[in-house]
């Protein structure tokens, strides 16, 4: 915003205008027809050299029209670059450009971007393996730290961010594990039993908060990708049920807890039934096991007669928490779910109310 | 539709080979321009073309009931009820949550019990920016500067698909003459076009969504858990992030209205190479900037009625513009920063014109601090506006100076390269940059087909894995 400038806008009367976007003197235009040309040139030539890259991409995405139409275009070409060796030149050149070509998403084991590295601890934590009953969390110090690992999907992220603003940054090490787009039904995309091995392994996490499933409305495969359980098939329940129940025995295999958030209701109430599934089977699995507690997010978070609403009200203040895709939380919905889930932990194994804040 | 997809390349190859086929009849021209341009507003949420309908249909309908007016007063009138109708679905889209929220809690706090339904308004995709289009022609047809155009180029002056959802912020005699004259097929200026276009691409790809993952949003996350260096950092990265991020978008968008013969004028022009904030708003947004002079700041009374008018116009003209960006209270602060900054320039301004104050020398070492001193003012405000409240911005200004000594892993050298290009870009010499696309210009389909592929591969392999939206679609 300007004062020096003229006060009125300029009258411009109407004016043919047919030149005015040929190119300077200098440059040369180019006919439509050949304009064309290089479009589909260059958008096909990437469409090959990025297919690798692209057929890994469909491969992740829920069964469906789209999935399988990039597949019937992407498998051929890639068929065709493998015979031809150009898939391994491709492959090349993106490591050169400082990506590894089957890096899961969101990055490796210490990975990049906005998941943290997992850090090793030199001895391992002198709290019994497998237990039998619930135990409670130490205290932490400044010394020793709690380290609470927070994995899972988007949801996951973005309650990982939150919580390093709700857990004290001198009595709690935060390790922000979630990734966008994964979940338990399909580890031929992101294998989340085999990372929660390596987060146990190597960070001893005293807290794991898992928040998943948001994108497991599809057929459980294989980490090879084979089929496991259609969904909607009886085979499905108990199929996922069990993966819940091998994730959340991981997680405490060293002794740690767990905190599994449930799912919280979308505004598509047609997703409902299949969430409220979800929340079922994560809850029983809570309940069976030591040291893994269930946070109901659902009921949280849902209006007074049960419905889907976008506001909470903590009988003080109302605020805004749902993001407006009817999914996620938005940055005050993160920041109070996560306050939440901290007293709940402190209710559950004696988590020291000190460690964080609200 | 976001541009980098695949979605949107297979939709714009179709819309050209289209537009370039019947642009010869512009009756058959218009209306498929128009469904295209609905198909792409529509491929994010089909609900939302209705919207997009409605504002086209009131803004034509008050247009015509303004002009049909001779009476200054009805006029005026027809003129006020045009612009409240326009403005009224964005108001409700837009703030109806802020409102909500605000006034529930403002009676809470005085005993009061205020319960408004508490519906959750979903903010449709660039409707701020075919409002204030549709204000522009309003405000115009009312002036005198603009005469009525026809209902087909009126909707597609407003849905006309690169500028829709994030502008440039075009006005109806930039984009409504260029309508209604057919298009020259022959001499595209397709070298400059894919210049903008992979340039945007890359600033959008590579470095804005490098940044964004990399260090702004750990920093504004959480700013107790960074050092002093990574509290600067951080700041710095978000005003290259969000650089790059708005201005590759339209330079995305002017590529792609170029490819199809028209012009938008252009909309950043280098702003952290500003030496005062004053400048630093020619160069910034600069479609939204002289939107806000011509159609709030100066029937607001502009620099007329003496000077404290000047200043509250500047205020309150600023602060509006602050709660455009979002209804939030980080916004409107940012809004009244900036304000201020205008506020205190004009003043001092003032000052020189009057001789009571002295002029700067003019060397190259004053021009640098002056440089440095817009540029920090500009990254103070950009971290309310980047911050989720107020108490998380200031808390992030006070790390600047209160964490020194902790250890900085944020502080990367890929991090650290990402600022710097993105910063150097605003001092490169325009002569290189042109002989460059020169030369492009003088390549063969072929070799520029080739050429436009590998920059491509070179760009979504060097950028992080996924689309990210752009910062200015929730705007």
């Amino acid at each position: 915003m300007t004062t020096d400038t003229k006060e009125r806008a300029t009258k411009e009367p109407r004016r043919p205008d047919e030149q005015a976007d040929a190119p300077p003197a200098g440059r040369r235009g180019m006919p439509a027809g050949r304009v064309l040309v290089v479009l589909l040139l260059g958008i096909l030539l990437w469409g090959a050299l990025y297919a690798p890259e692209l057929k890994r991409s469909s491969e992740a995405q829920p069964e469906g029209l789209r999935r399988t139409v990039s597949l019937a275009i992407l498998d051929p070409v890639v068929w065709v670059e493998d015979r031809l060796g150009l898939t391994r030149l491709i492959d090349n050149a993106t490591q050169a450009l400082g990506r590894h070509p089957n890096e899961p998403v969101g990055g490796g084991v210490g990975g990049l971007q906005d998941v943290d590295p997992l850090p090793s601890v030199p001895e391992p934590g002198n709290t019994p393996k497998h237990p039998q009953r619930d135990t409670t969390i130490r205290i932490p110090t400044s010394a020793k730290p709690l380290r609470v690992v927070i994995v899972g999907d988007s949801l996951a992220q973005g309650i990982g961010s939150f919580a390093e603003r709700v857990f004290k940054p001198s009595l709690v090490d935060v390790i922000k594990q979630g990734r966008i787009s994964t979940g338990l039904a399909r580890p031929d995309y992101f294998n989340w039993p085999a990372q929660m091995r390596l987060i146990v392994d190597r960070s001893h996490p005293d807290l794991t908060i898992v928040m998943l499933g948001e994108n497991d409305a599809q057929s459980l495969v294989t980490p090879g990708g084979q089929l496991e359980a259609q969904i909607g098939t009886g085979d499905f329940p108990p199929a996922y049920e069990q993966r819940v129940r091998s994730f959340a025995r991981l997680a405490t295999s060293e002794g740690g807890h767990v905190i599994w958030v449930g799912l919280p209701n979308p505004r598509d109430t047609k997703r409902w039934p299949f969430i409220e599934h979800q929340n079922v089977a994560f809850r029983e699995v809570a309940d069976q096991l030591p040291n893994v507690a269930f946070f109901d997010t659902w009921t949280t978070f849902s209006a007074a007669g049960g419905g889907y609403t976008a506001y909470y009200h903590d009988g003080k203040r109302l605020t805004l928490v749902r993001a407006d895709d009817g999914v996620h939380f938005n940055a005050d919905g993160y920041t109070i779910l996560m306050r939440l889930v901290a007293r709940f932990v402190t209710q559950q194994f004696k988590l020291d109310p000190r460690s964080y804040e609200g | 539709m976001l541009f980098p997809t695949t979605d949107f390349a297979i939709f714009f190859c179709l819309v050209f080979l289209g537009h370039w086929w019947l642009n010869h009849n512009p009756r058959v021209w218009k209306p498929f321009m128009i469904a295209a341009s609905y198909v792409f507003y529509g491929w994010w949420n089909w609900r939302y073309v209705f919207l997009l309908a409605a504002v086209s249909l009131i803004t034509q309908a008050s247009a015509i009931a303004v002009d049909h007016q001779r009476q200054p007063k009805r006029r005026t009138a027809a003129l006020a009820l045009g612009v409240a109708a326009t403005i009224a679905p964005l108001l409700y889209f837009k703030y109806y949550g802020f409102f909500t929220v605000n006034v529930t809690n403002a009676a809470t706090t005085f005993g009061l019990h205020v319960a408004p339904p508490l519906i959750q308004v979903v903010l449709p995709v660039g409707v701020s920016f075919y409002t204030f289009m549709a204000i522009a022609y309003l405000v115009d047809i009312y002036r005198g500067d603009f005469e009525i155009a026809s209902w087909v180029d009126l909707f597609l002056y407003l849905s006309f698909f690169p500028h829709l959802v994030a502008g440039p912020i075009v006005r109806p005699n930039e984009l409504i003459p260029q309508l209604v004259v057919r298009r020259d097929p022959r001499h595209i200026d397709v070298a400059d076009a894919m210049w903008l276009i992979l340039g945007g691409l890359f600033k959008k790809v590579v470095i804005a969504n490098y940044l964004a993952g990399a260090v702004v949003d750990p920093v504004f996350g959480d700013p107790a858990r960074h050092s002093s260096p990574e509290a600067i950092v951080g700041i710095v990265a978000y005003a290259v992030q969000i650089y790059c991020d708005f201005s590759g978008y339209t330079d995305i968008a002017i590529g792609v209205a170029k490819l199809l013969g028209f012009r938008f004028p252009q909309n950043f022009d280098r702003p952290y190479s500003a030496r005062s904030v004053q400048e630093f708003w020619r160069r910034w947004h600069m479609t939204l900037s002289r939107w806000l002079r011509d159609y709030l700041y100066i029937p607001l009374g502009g620099n007329r009625k003496g000077t404290a008018r000047i200043y509250r116009n500047l205020m309150i003209t600023m602060l509006l513009g602050g709660l455009w960006h979002g209804a939030a209270w980080h916004f409107v602060v940012w809004g009244g920063l900036h304000g201020a900054y205008l506020t205190v320039g004009h003043w001092k301004d003032g000052k020189r014109e009057a001789g009571q104050l002295a002029e700067p020398p003019e060397t190259a070492l004053v021009h640098w601090m002056q440089r440095l001193a817009t540029f920090t003012l500009v990254c103070i405000a950009w971290t309310l506006f980047r911050a989720d409240s107020v108490a998380t911005a200031l808390a992030l200004l006070a790390r600047t100076v209160t964490a020194w000594g902790l250890p900085s892993p944020l502080l990367t050298r890929p991090v650290l390269l990402a600022i710097s290009a993105g910063l150097v870009t605003q001092f490169l010499p325009h002569r290189p940059a042109e002989r460059l696309r020169a030369a492009l210009s003088r390549l063969r389909p072929v070799p520029l087909g080739v050429t436009v592929a590998v920059v491509l591969f070179l760009i979504t392999t060097l950028g992080p894995r996924g689309v990210a939206p752009f910062i200015y679609f929730q705007f």
